[in-house]
């Protein structure tokens, strides 16, 4: 547990060092298997503007399980689940493709990308997939004003 | 140490003389068996009292920070005992057992690029050099946070805490007591009683009690009464007696007699003007001196004590007759048993050199002697007294040297003798081998039913040297006995 915790720190370090664009992480020392992300939707996404708040949860078991990201702050994604949960779970963070190696840096890396560029083939709202396929302009409505709604 | 050998080599060949065998055990196993029992149990008995959980290098601090590619991917420290899988991706031995468990046990494989572990081939050998420049990197002390500044090359952290590191926690020394104490304040004993806090009255553990009054107590500031700083009541003793400007000050002069006292800010316009502080450093020089001085003197002086106790005793055993009379020199002799009788006179020794006179004599001495007349009279003593324990020394080696020629000479020929009896026994054996089995060539003849005389001439004809047909058989006896007496002449 010692030596997982000394890991959680040393990534915490290595993140703060390197921060994603647009993020910022408020760690808390007493409890740092629970991280709170401050983030800007991306300048080139449908999300610009909007500020939202995502927890990252490290597991007892982490590394060896993958950290648990979820949105507090309601969004129109198809890789976000449309609930109180707001988990995101696809790619790396899936519990089978998880390797201990990975780092949390790259896992916020991916949530940067996925709003860039949502991951269609591995939706987890398939609605809000199709509508992305379909009907682009459609969706990017939606998105617009849950940001407008939700993420001011 | 060195003199056990020899000593012992002479005990042995004198039990060899003593026509025994040598009893005497190699010495080195028995010095070298209890030190090294007594060292492992007072390892044991440091271990017992530690109260830390054994070091986890991957939690230290390395110094300076370690490279990159001897990190484990898994802890993201330093290796801790490197395993290689065949894919050439090294994690430290606990991470990678841990990320097995958390896999199906039966497909095991690389946590880093999911390549099929083999059991029965892997974990490979890790190449020395990894191993070499894990050796090397630097560590901090796991009690750097306590105060320690140890740092050194990371597999001597667990020796440093368990054995030096003054800030690893062990059990109390009293026995009845739960609580642990920093190894440096072993000696201390058990503070762990509660005491009351002189300043706000809080009940507060001893082993607290400074570092209450110094960040917590509520009471723990207090004003200068001179200068009106604020401070630290555990600091104020120290400040007005060094420190604070407005403190009256006695002039450095108040050694050599000097009055004068006046704030310290004063002071040196007061130490310009007044001779007393002028002088008073080498005053405090001299003084320092005479101390140093005293200590040294102290210290001959109970050498001197030793040595005169020495020679007492010394010359107790040499001259253990003549002490009774020797009014000079009382030296009292509890061995001997006719200290009241007047002895006749041998010279003694002990009877100071005609140019000191003794000390009865010394009354109508004009000039004092630059030194004590006894202690001339002891160093006088002192060279006679060497001279004759010389003499002995002497003594005793040429006889050791005779006694041990004798006793070799004695050797060689016990050695002799014993080679001439060995010789005769030889003989005689061969002799009786020789007349048994012509006894048994004759019994056989006989047996075989031919002419007995016969028989019994050609029994004799074998015998080498001539001898008469009558006495066939008394012959090679009387041979044998003639043999022998001319082996043991040789
Ligand atoms: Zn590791
Ligand atoms: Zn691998
Ligand atoms: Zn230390
Ligand atoms: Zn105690
Ligand atoms: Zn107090
Ligand atoms: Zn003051
Ligand atoms: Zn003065």
């Amino acid at each position: 547990m010692a030596a997982a915790r000394k890991r959680i720190l040393k990534e915490y370090t290595e993140c703060s060092n390197d921060t994603p664009p647009g993020m910022k992480i408020n760690f808390d020392e007493q409890n740092m298997t629970e991280w709170e992300i401050l983030m800007d939707g991306p300048e080139q996404s449908v999300y610009s503007g909007g500020h939202f708040k995502l927890r990252l949860t490290f597991p007892n078991e982490y590394p060896f399980k993958p950290p648990v990201v979820s949105f507090k702050t309601k969004i129109y994604h198809p890789n976000v689940s449309n609930d109180d949960k707001g988990s995101m779970c696809l790619g790396m963070l899936r519990p089978d493709a998880w390797k201990p190696p990975n780092k949390v840096i790259s896992v916020l890396h991916l949530v940067r990308t996925l709003l860039i560029e949502p991951n269609v083939d591995d939706a987890i709202e398939a609605s809000i997939a199709s509508e992305f396929k379909d009907n682009k302009k459609g969706f990017e409505k939606t998105a617009k004003e849950w940001v407008k709604q939700y993420a001011k | 140490m060195s003199s056990t050998p020899q000593s012992d080599d002479r005990r042995s060949r004198a039990s060899s003389r003593a026509d025994a065998l040598p009893l005497s055990t190699p010495p080195l196993p028995v010095s070298t068996g209890p030190a090294v029992v007594f060292d492992s149990s007072d390892f044991v008995r440091r271990k017992s009292l530690r109260t830390q959980a054994p070091v986890d290098i991957r939690l230290l601090e390395y110094v300076p920070k370690c490279d990159s590619n001897l990190v484990c991917l898994i802890c993201q420290c330093p290796f801790d005992i490197p395993t290689m899988l065949a894919c050439d991706h090294v994690f430290c031995r606990e991470c990678l057992d841990h990320a097995f468990r958390a896999q199906d046990h039966r497909s095991k494989r690389c946590p880093t690029c999911r390549t099929h572990v083999d059991p029965k081939k892997e974990p490979i050998p890790v190449p020395r050099i990894l191993l070499s420049m894990l050796e090397d990197l630097m560590v901090k002390c796991p009690n750097t946070k306590a105060g320690c500044t140890w740092l050194n090359k990371r597999d001597g952290v667990q020796n440093h805490v368990d054995l030096y590191c003054g800030f690893s926690t062990v059990e109390c020394p009293a026995g009845d007591c739960r609580f642990s104490v920093l190894q440096k304040d072993f000696h201390k004993g058990c503070l762990h009683y509660t005491v009351s806090c002189e300043l706000c009255y809080t009940s507060i553990m001893k082993k607290d009690l400074e570092e209450h009054q110094r960040t917590v107590c509520a009471q723990r500031m207090i004003k200068c009464p001179h200068c009106e700083v604020e401070m630290l009541r555990l600091d104020l003793k120290v400040h007005i007696k060094d420190v604070c400007q407005f403190a009256p000050t006695a002039c450095p002069g108040a050694i050599v007699g000097c009055g004068h006292t006046c704030d310290r800010r004063f002071v040196p316009a007061h130490a310009k003007t007044c001779s007393m502080a002028t002088m008073a450093p080498f005053f405090q020089a001299q003084k320092t001196r005479l101390d140093d001085q005293e200590a040294a003197q102290k210290l001959l002086q109970r050498k001197v004590d030793i040595l005169e106790g020495g020679f007492t005793n010394i010359s107790n055993i040499v001259y253990p007759t003549n002490s009774s009379d020797d009014s000079s020199f009382p030296v009292t002799n509890p061995l001997d048993p006719n200290a009241a009788e007047p002895l006749p006179e041998t010279p003694d020794f002990r009877l100071p050199p005609a140019s000191f006179p003794p000390p009865a004599a010394s009354t109508n001495n004009p000039p004092p002697p630059p030194f004590d007349i006894s202690t001339h009279h002891l160093l006088s003593l002192h060279e006679s007294l060497r001279e004759e324990v010389g003499r002995i020394a002497n003594d005793l080696a040429s006889l050791e040297g005779r006694t041990h020629l004798l006793i070799l000479n004695e050797n060689q020929r016990a050695k002799e003798e014993m080679l001439h009896t060995s010789a005769a026994i030889n003989s005689l054996r061969t002799q009786v081998h020789w007349l048994l089995s012509a006894r048994l060539q004759q019994g056989r003849a006989s047996a075989s039913g031919g002419a007995s005389a016969s028989a019994g001439g050609s029994g004799s004809a074998s015998v080498p040297a001539g001898s008469s047909l009558g006495s066939a058989s008394l012959g090679p006896l009387r041979r044998l006995s003639d043999s022998t007496r001319q082996d043991t002449k040789l």
